[in-house]
């Protein structure tokens, strides 16, 4: 039977045996994989755009909810891991969705990942850009420089800009070397703990709050809504992290260097974030005003509001690391939606001409141009609805991923469900964690879509008494839909599983 | 002759192919084996969420589909064969990929580029004219006309050479060249007034000098060959002296400063390739050149 997994529903290995793959095959160890981790969470860029939103929802609970917040992802990981494994080549929530479950709801597994790495384009380029004029005017000693981002005029396109630079990039297909991975992350690592040590040490926190052992207790999180909402947006911080996973042939040694790389990776990621978690509620405080972590005016991007006061003229180095870190995330992440458009494209879940390749580039050419398209009408659309548009972007975001990822992990659950009794192993890693996993994350997911229904949910802003985020989230999620059927009717190839076969069960 | 056809699924792909088709047509061995270089992924730029989403298989069936499309635009008679691979450079590649095929060149299409009206190969090409062990010939749309108006036949050779030492390795190599094609070869110097202390008085006789030594050398290579020694007030305004005729094919040396056996292309030769209409080839020295 497991043979029959491989369906032929990939493209055929070319007969000519023509191309090779351009796999490095051994060259990462444990260090290097926790290197493309870390580059791959984006640190610098998570912490500014969603510790103050989860601080919103959890108060001095933060350091407890990052730690729940991680449990589900390592469950759903494990089970990507075997479906990654099981399917190599064909890639992702679309396909193996598809494979699983049929074609429409593998067709809203590929939406979901699009409508995921939109948002989070949009939400890059945003931070980029606060951070490059914040960067600019602490350069040149000019503050009125930083301000700049609060005009729509200049804020929009520059973003535009920065939107189309990064798909220019992932078009060309320019790759980023180790030593800048390297000299990125390590960057980032070292602004980041520089940060924690003297918002702890400083002399003078704008509001002295003790730690206590209770802030690591989840059990201590008011309200379940709080703890949705703080899980979904947790979840957002650790995004990234399963791609050491994921990777196998790269390796020294693919039996040992992925499971520990993946575990120094999460170790170092957490006491990052708990460090600075700690030193941000320990300097701020959850507070609703001033320099407070709560205030709804800090809500959107924390360190341009923190790293001022705690680092005095070395706040220059966090507004670079966070710049670096967003912009390199930017044009890397751009390519995710692009494969996956081609994907779709190609399996003709949407129109052929999104699997155009480019002939001197080798990179998807429709589908980078589309998937920075949606990024850029994302942005420009929040930016004029929502007055707290990076808040309401970062909220949806982890509705999405929620959605995505638990939607995937039951598909790993009902895809493998003729063996997964067979052995201990199985049992766990393909039935009972990406269970588990998924139907937490999709619990959240329905949690905190209700919740958002309510205006005051997240920033507050809201269209006709429905709030931002779920018009942001839902209202993407059946735009898709629409499309979906759209497509139904004008090509049906797809949906009669003529290009993709859904796996049946042999008796 | 054994040709490498760096190809791309585009205009400038099929302009290769038709030049290498021309060069090769009619040659013992005439074979040529058709390039898709594909950029090697590093790990270090991995990509989240989701890794390669089926990328690799559905780029490896579109290579294939490519590559079917190549093969049907060489003619018959020619032996072809194709090639992909991934590679961390385009041009390390080709010439990786044109040593184990033994081949004489490299066929590259091109564009023509001018920047701040200097005209720049593209950086693929560029970097193989400064770098590759062996030929490199190189179209344009525009000179491709010209060798569709011979009915796609090479009808003649021009060697450009300067007046130093290094002409007699150029000379000899496109003797070779010409020869093995069947073609009549054309030794052509290009002397710019610039480079005189006194044009008005030195021209002619620095002219004439040329011309004779042109002539000694290639009567002591035992070659039938035509040589034409042109001037003008700067190198564009020499080569636009030079008549051409449907069918021609340039020959430029490498620089003097090459290492043996790999090209080099020198500033004149770059300035002569930005004023010509015709197919070109660049071929490396065999020796150092003392």
């Amino acid at each position: 039977m497991s043979h029959d997994l491989r369906q032929a529903s990939p493209p055929a290995r070319s007969e000519s045996g023509l191309h090779e793959k351009g796999l490095s095959k051994g060259t990462v160890g444990v260090l290097g994989l926790v290197v493309i981790g870390i580059s791959c969470i984006a640190p610098a860029y998570t912490l500014t755009a969603g510790l103050g939103a989860t601080v919103a929802e959890v108060g001095t609970s933060l350091p407890a909810i990052l730690l729940a917040g991680f449990l589900p992802m390592l469950l759903v990981a494990l089970g990507y891991r075997e479906l990654n494994s099981a399917m190599p080549d064909s890639g992702t929530s679309f396909t193996w969705a598809t494979r699983a479950f049929g074609p429409m709801i593998g067709w809203m597994g590929g939406w979901g990942l699009i409508a995921a790495t939109v948002i989070v384009l949009s939400n890059l380029a945003a931070v980029a850009v606060d951070f490059f004029y914040i960067l600019i005017a602490q350069l040149t000693g000019q503050p009125w420089i930083a301000e700049l981002t609060g005009n729509l005029w200049v804020n929009i396109p520059t973003t535009l800009v920065f939107i189309a630079v990064a798909a220019w990039i992932s078009y060309r297909g320019m790759n980023a070397t180790k030593v800048f991975q390297y000299v990125l992350v390590g960057f980032q690592v070292a602004v980041l703990l520089l940060f924690a040590v003297m918002a702890l040490t400083s002399s003078q926190p704008n509001d002295p709050t003790p730690i206590t052992w209770q802030m690591f207790n989840p059990a201590g999180i008011d309200t379940f809504s709080a703890f949705a909402a703080g899980i979904s947006l947790s979840i957002f911080v650790f995004w990234g992290w399963d791609v050491t996973l994921t990777m196998n042939e790269e390796t020294t040694d693919p039996k040992k260097v992925p499971g520990r790389g993946a575990t120094w990776t999460v170790l170092v990621i957490i006491a990052l974030y708990l460090a600075v978690s700690l030193g941000v509620i320990y300097w701020a405080g959850v507070g609703t005003t001033g320099l407070g972590a709560g205030n709804p005016e800090n809500q959107e991007s924390i360190f341009a509001v923190l790293s001022g006061p705690v680092m005095g003229p070395l706040a220059m180095l966090m507004s670079l690391a966070i710049l670096s870190s967003s912009a390199a995330s930017l044009q890397s992440t751009m390519v995710s939606p692009a494969r996956t458009l081609l994907a779709m494209g190609y399996y003709k879940a949407l129109p052929s001409s999104f699997a155009k390749i480019s002939a001197r580039f080798m990179s998807p050419s429709v589908a980078t141009f589309a998937s920075a398209a949606a990024a850029a009408v994302f942005y420009v659309v929040t930016r004029l609805l929502s007055e707290n548009a990076l808040w309401d972007t970062i909220t949806a975001l982890g509705l999405m991923i929620c959605f995505y990822y638990g939607l995937t992990a039951l598909a790993c659950v009902w895809y493998f469900r003729g063996e997964l009794f067979s052995n201990a192993r199985n049992f766990f890693c393909k039935f009972l964690a990406p269970l588990a996993g998924g139907v937490v994350l999709l619990v959240m997911f329905f949690a905190t879509a209700i919740e958002s229904m309510n205006p005051d949910y997240g920033s507050g802003s809201n269209i006709g008494g429905v709030g931002m985020v779920f018009i942001l989230g839902v209202g993407v999620l059946l735009l898709g839909v629409g499309i979906m059927l759209w497509m139904r009717v004008r090509h049906p190839a797809f949906f009669k599983g003529e290009t993709i076969k859904t796996y049946k069960l042999l008796k | 002759m054994k040709l490498l056809v760096g190809y791309t699924a585009d205009q400038r792909g099929a302009e290769a192919i038709e030049l290498a088709s021309a060069l090769v047509a009619g040659t013992r061995d005439a074979s040529l084996r058709i390039a898709i270089v594909l950029p090697a992924a590093t790990p270090f730029n991995a990509v989240y969420p989701g890794g390669d989403h089926g990328f690799s298989s559905i780029l490896s069936d579109q290579v294939d589909r490519w590559a079917a499309q190549a093969l049907a635009l060489v003619p018959e008679g020619i032996a072809t064969s194709v090639v992909a691979r991934s590679v961390p450079s385009v041009a390390e590649g080709l010439i990786g990929l044109g040593e184990e095929f033994g081949a004489h060149g490299i066929v590259l299409g091109g564009r023509k580029r001018h920047r701040a009206g200097f005209f720049s190969p593209g950086a693929i090409a560029n970097a193989l004219l400064h770098s590759s062990p062996m030929a490199v010939f190189m179209s344009s749309p525009a000179s491709l006309a010209t060798l569709r108006a011979a009915g796609g036949k090479i009808t003649r050779l021009t060697a450009f050479v300067g007046d130093r030492p290094g002409a007699r390795e150029v000379i000899g190599l496109s003797a070779r060249i010409a020869a093995a094609c069947g073609l009549p070869l054309r030794v052509a110097t290009l002397v710019s007034h610039m480079d005189l202390a006194d044009p008005r008085l030195e021209l002619d006789d620095h002219l004439a000098q040329t011309r004779s030594y042109l002539q000694e050398l290639t009567g002591s290579l035992g070659l039938e060959a035509v040589v034409e020694v042109v001037s003008g007030r700067g190198l564009d305004e020499a080569a636009a002296q030079l008549s051409w005729q449907d069918g021609d094919l340039a020959l430029l040396g490498s620089a003097r400063l090459a290492a043996p056996r790999r090209l080099f292309i020198g500033p004149k030769a770059q300035r002569i390739l930005g004023q010509l209409n015709v197919p070109m080839g660049v071929v490396p020295t065999l020796e150092a050149a003392s």
